[in-house]
């Protein structure tokens, strides 16, 4: 389990990131969030103690990074798969690492192999396209066979069969005990496999719960199709849900499908369809975080 | 921990699924921390780490081979197109002439040790290391002992090379009483020589700030601030040191500085502080400063 507590960092007059605390628990796997500038990149680098914070600190089962006895075998981390010396090769870029943390050379061959490098393992780093050295740098996070991995956007550069490879295999990591600390920008890809998530915006944490109770912040809206709109509205109204009338529809908010079709079973109200919708994940986050994106972004203007 | 194998699931190129990390349990309920002594254990691993690191890259070789070529042609066109000392004008012995591209090798030695670690700021390797092993005064100690034990190799190649340029000359072997004293005096300089540009690379922190910085000041400002400040405060320059302990003069010399000249235990003593204040100054640097 990673603790994160009241994590702060300033820099000059501006607060990266402001007071942030949360947990992230093992056997699962947690999505961090937030629009550029909120403070996600800044909070992974005081975890691994690239960062010092001015306030707070992060601990792994009790005890802060810097004062692991074996940081590598603890948490793996990838932060930056451009880190590499462009000069120097796949296999002696992971040996290197290795020798560091007194982690055995036969693993080297182990992870090479587990990320799909094996062939590219005397290739220089410089030759490399991003997906490659963004495996690299995952095979370098699990050369200590870590409990936790903590991953900045680790599926840029990854074509779709290597982002469903790391999504299977970050599941089945969390599914056999390990933790999980990803952050991404893909929203979609994470609302897959996430079963967590920490939103932050503006260097401010503003949501830590599982994707499920996030998604429930989402208004569900049910549209029915009925001969008897009237009825059906003032029925729903009575039971305390929003209904709105347009044309044969009947427009429900904040409810679920199930509700309404029991609903109108009981009183066997004509229903000719009904349909339910909910937003996406993408949409509430894009909500939740709007007010505090740094980086607002306008519509393109057109020449034609 | 230990890895278990899985059928690869995706298809004939994917690659295997990621290790099974330990089974869960309760967390230990008096957590192991590092203390000192697993810094100190931990040295002897990160030396091996920065010495993969130095033999992976074509550019130590090629330093190497550079420290080679210049030696033999240094002394081999002094040899041949020089001919004497233009101080003494007696003619150039080996045991004279051998020395003198140490003194080009000391400074290739400092630009290497430099780049020992701005280059990993600029490849971002830095990070990794530090991840790794959060003590970062043992990752400094690391690299000032690959860098040095590279600086000593620099050294004896460098006289080698000056030696085999010299006789390839012509030049007569000379008196050689005093060669065994000079060699290892201008080991004693490339070995320290390294750690002074690591010390110099973790200040500035950007190569080619650093490399110039070095050079710069060898070349130019020393010589500059000779003919300018009391001898007596000008032979406690880094590079004054430098040219005491291998026995040659400077351009910037005069008889007035040679007469004030310090001792070569002196010199060494005295190189060996802007070294290792050098490394002092970065390394609390290192532990102030974020690393991206």
């Amino acid at each position: 389990m990673i603790t994160v507590s009241a994590l702060t960092k300033q820099y000059g007059q501006r607060i990266a990131v402001d007071d942030i605390t949360f947990e992230v628990a093992a056997g699962r796997v947690t999505g961090f969030v937030g629009p550029n500038g909120a403070g996600k990149s800044t909070t992974m680098r005081m975890m691994v103690g690239l960062t010092r914070p001015d306030r707070g600190d992060v601990r792994y089962h009790g005890v802060s990074y810097t004062r692991l006895p074996h940081p590598a075998r603890v948490v793996g981390s990838v932060l930056d798969a451009r880190c590499m010396h462009p000069g120097r090769t796949a296999r002696n870029h992971l040996r290197a690492a290795a020798a560091l943390s007194k982690i055995p050379s036969r693993r080297v061959e182990d992870v090479l192999h587990e990320v799909g490098l094996d062939s590219a393992a005397d290739q220089r780093a410089g030759g490399f396209s991003l997906g490659m050295r963004q495996r690299l740098a995952l095979a370098g996070a699990l050369l200590g066979e870590p409990e936790v991995l903590l991953l900045d956007e680790p599926s840029n550069g990854l074509d779709p069969d290597g982002i469903r490879w790391l999504r299977n295999s970050l599941i089945e990591f969390a599914r056999r005990g390990g933790t999980v600390f990803v952050s991404s920008h893909l929203i979609a890809e994470l609302a897959m496999f996430a079963d967590d998530l920490v939103v932050v915006g503006g260097g401010k944490l503003l949501a830590a719960e599982p994707v499920a109770t996030t998604l429930a912040r989402g208004e569900s809206t049910v549209v029915v199709r009925t001969p008897h709109t009237a009825e059906l509205a003032r029925l729903l109204n009575q039971h305390g849900i929003a209904a709105d009338i347009s044309g044969d529809r009947v427009c429900s908010h904040g409810t679920s499908t199930a509700f309404v079709s029991e609903l109108v079973f009981e009183q066997r109200i004509q229903v000719v369809e009904i349909t339910g919708t909910s937003r996406s994940l993408e949409e509430i986050l894009l909500d939740l975080t709007g007010a505090s994106a740094e980086f607002a972004t306008t519509r393109i203007s057109s020449n034609a | 921990m230990t890895s278990t194998t899985h059928s690869t699931p995706l298809g004939p190129t994917s690659p295997r699924p990621l290790p099974t990390p330990t089974p869960t349990g309760p967390p230990p309920t008096v957590p192991m921390t590092r203390d000192r002594d697993d810094d100190l254990a931990a040295v002897p691993a990160a030396v091996r780490s920065e010495w993969i690191k130095l033999r992976s890259l074509r550019s130590t070789p090629a330093i190497l081979c550079l420290t080679i070529v210049i030696g033999v042609l240094l002394s081999w066109i002094l040899a041949t197109f020089v001919k004497t000392d233009p101080n003494t004008h007696e003619v150039f012995t080996v045991g004279q002439t051998f020395i003198f591209s140490t003194w080009l090798s000391t400074v290739l030695a400092i630009v290497m040790g430099t780049l020992l670690f701005t280059s990993e700021v600029h490849h971002g390797t830095l990070a990794n290391a530090i991840t790794s092993q959060p003590a970062r005064w043992v990752i400094v100690a690391a690299k000032a002992m690959v860098g040095a034990g590279f600086g000593l190799v620099m050294g004896i190649a460098g006289m080698v090379a000056g030696f085999t340029g010299a006789m390839l000359g012509g030049l007569e072997t000379g008196n050689t009483s005093g060669m065994t004293a000079t060699a290892l005096w201008g080991l004693l300089l490339t070995t320290l020589a390294p750690v002074f540009g690591l010390g110099v690379g973790m200040i500035i922190r950007h190569s080619a700030a650093a490399a110039s910085t070095v050079l710069v000041w060898a070349l130019v400002l020393e010589n500059l601030i000779k003919s300018l400040a009391p001898p007596k405060l000008t032979r406690l320059m880094p590079f004054s040191a430098a040219n005491g302990l291998l026995g040659i003069q400077s351009a910037g010399d005069t008889p007035a500085t040679r007469a004030v000249a310090l001792s070569r235990v002196h010199d060494a003593l005295l190189f060996s502080g802007y070294s290792l204040a050098a490394i002092a100054v970065g390394t609390v640097l290192l532990y102030r400063r974020d690393t991206n």
